[in-house]
């Protein structure tokens, strides 16, 4: 498999519609194009063999299944993960011999991707430091008082920021990339130490992203509680994942009649008159 | 004077600028701040004819600004009312207020955001799909696009309607009690979901064994380790990120090259063996 300039070109202006700041807006960009299984969609589409876009796109999707990016902060860029990760290990599975649907391909999709999104983090900063200059600009003309000019400052000239961090990049890395992962084959046999070490980092790798979101959901260690319920219904019980949401509904039930309960209790004798404080009194 | 009101077709002017481009020039400086510029200047032009009430408007919406951006929606909204409230010659409401009420729901706005949408919602979707996408189907993305998005729309939209409807009495729902206990029930739900994706698409195992003389395994580590608790290296593993993470500080980065050093050293000593030829 190769990818021509003009498929890498394709690939480029999805990388700028759907990064981070992206300009195709953050649902439709960030949260839809970005996500490596819609990204996986669309590589197959470009490069021909949908299968094996969606199998990519799976593996990766696993490693980002929550990519919760709190203030701003960013562990890995989506752009470079669905549209310089996936047709890349696309190229590589087909150029190792590797079936589409096999674990081994997954696992190298899992690094590759992984290796490329974090790298591709660089790009994302690229973007958010060359729209200073352009809200630079927003700044003077909200001075003047030229507002109608803040939309081509919030909505055009932030397409030059993605041309050189966005669309440049991924049609070089595509290109050039494509034929580099294509010789690993020979230069990384699959049963040595650095492949074997790739393959097992790709398994592990998905643990990184529950943790991110484990870390955004646990505040003390009883947070941790409906996680584990959570794990042995799958594990142990072989519930898929809609079950487990129904389940963990009536949880989320008790727990909020709980919690109103409490307000109720709490909120009573601050809000009660002090007549009914002397009943209690008379009572006992 | 006649009362001033946003007309329907101004607030969806608005709210579409909002759903659009809320992030388009995002920068560490100013993450929101654009987005949000964009979003008032339909409504602050139609209430003030005068250009120098207009600029004194925009000024208010300057200030940084950044949330969650979905959920994010409904301080708009409630802006959108403010700012209503204000041209009306309402009593108490200038740029002071209105920022300060801005600044108080970024961060709880923020909260529920991320671990509503972003760690509840979207992952279940996306479990759905790659359910359905498993052996290559191209039908789980499209099925996570078109559900997603149809969701993500009509729910920024009427979290935008509901903030205008509601104005600063939204802000009391939203961080006061019953927004708490809102938070603790999603908490669960979120809590459940993400342990149940993560036994059911994260599976790290070992090939360690121990072999008697004729070569025949004796101890098979990985299916012990099922017997105490199946999953219970893949959890382990989870736990370890976590604590680097949340109580040590480690970067995500730093513990995914924790992770290769692991891994290495673990094909080295014979602990992983993906088992892969060609």
């Amino acid at each position: 498999m190769t990818i021509s300039w003009i498929q890498a070109a394709i690939l480029g202006i999805f990388a700028c519609l759907s990064s981070l700041p992206g300009m195709a807006g953050t649902s439709i960009g960030n949260y839809t194009l970005g996500r490596p299984l819609v990204g996986g969609l669309v590589c197959g589409i470009v490069l021909g063999d949908i299968k094996l876009g969606i199998m990519c796109g799976v593996a990766m999707q696993l490693v980002y299944i929550a990519l919760v990016t709190p203030g701003g902060t960013v562990s890995a860029d989506v752009r470079a993960i669905s549209y310089i990760g996936i047709p890349l290990a696309m190229v590589a599975i087909q150029s190792q011999g590797l079936s589409a649907t096999s674990t081994a391909a997954a696992s190298l999709a899992k690094s590759m991707g992984t290796l490329v999104g974090t790298i591709g983090t660089v790009l994302f900063y690229g973007t958010a430091t060359l729209n200073l200059v352009w809200q630079h600009m927003g700044w003077r003309d909200v001075e003047k008082g030229n507002f109608k000019k803040l939309y081509g400052v919030n909505w055009g000239w932030p397409w030059v920021s993605h041309l050189l961090f966005s669309f440049i990049p991924t049609l070089i890395m595509c290109k050039l990339g494509a034929t580099a992962v294509t010789t690993l084959k020979t230069a990384l046999p699959m049963d040595g130490i650095p492949m074997k070490t790739l393959f097992t980092v790709g398994a592990m790798l998905p643990c990184v992203g529950i943790a991110i979101l484990l870390k955004q959901i646990v505040e003390s260690a009883m947070d941790f509680v409906p996680f584990f319920v959570g794990f042995t219904l799958a594990a142990s019980l072989s519930l898929n994942l809609v079950s487990c949401a129904v389940i963990s509904l009536i949880f989320a039930l008790l727990f909020y009649n709980l919690e109103m309960a409490k307000n109720a209790r709490a909120a009573a004798p601050a809000g009660g008159s002090s007549i009914d404080d002397d009943d209690d009194e008379e009572d006992i | 004077m006649a009362e001033k009101k946003i007309s329907k077709k101004t607030l969806m002017k608005s709210f579409h600028h909002w759903y659009y481009g809320n992030l388009t020039c995002f920068s560490q400086e100013h993450m929101q701040t654009f987005g949000y510029l964009t979003s008032m200047l339909p409504i602050v032009e139609e209430l003030y004819d005068k250009k120098e009430d207009q600029e004194e408007a925009m000024q208010t919406y300057t200030a940084f600004f950044n949330t969650e951006p979905q959920i994010g929606s409904v301080a708009v909204g409630i802006t959108a009312s403010l700012e209503e409230a204000r041209a009306n010659g309402a009593n108490g409401i200038d740029s002071e207020t209105i920022n300060g009420l801005r600044a108080g729901l970024m961060g709880p706005l923020a909260g529920i955001g991320d671990s509503m949408i972003v760690g509840t919602l979207i992952p279940i979707i996306l479990g759905i799909s790659l359910g359905l996408s498993t052996g290559g189907s191209p039908i789980g993305a499209i099925f996570y696009i078109i559900v997603w998005n149809l969701l993500a729309y009509f729910g920024m939209k009427f979290a935008y309607f509901k903030g205008y409807e509601m104005g600063d009495k939204a802000v009391e729902f939203l961080v006061g009690a019953q927004g708490k206990a809102i938070r603790k029930a999603v908490g669960i739900v979120g809590g459940m979901v993400v342990g149940s994706v993560a036994a059911t698409w994260v599976s790290v195992t070992t090939s360690f064994e121990l072999k008697n003389s004729a070569g025949k395994a004796y101890l098979v580590l990985q299916d012990k380790l099922d017997a105490v608790y199946p999953g219970l290296l893949t959890a382990g593993f989870i736990i370890f990120c976590w604590w680097l993470m949340a109580k040590k500080n480690i970067s995500p980065v730093k513990v995914m090259l924790l992770l290769v050093v692991i891994a290495f050293a673990g094909v080295v000593l014979g602990i992983f063996n993906p088992g892969l030829k060609y």
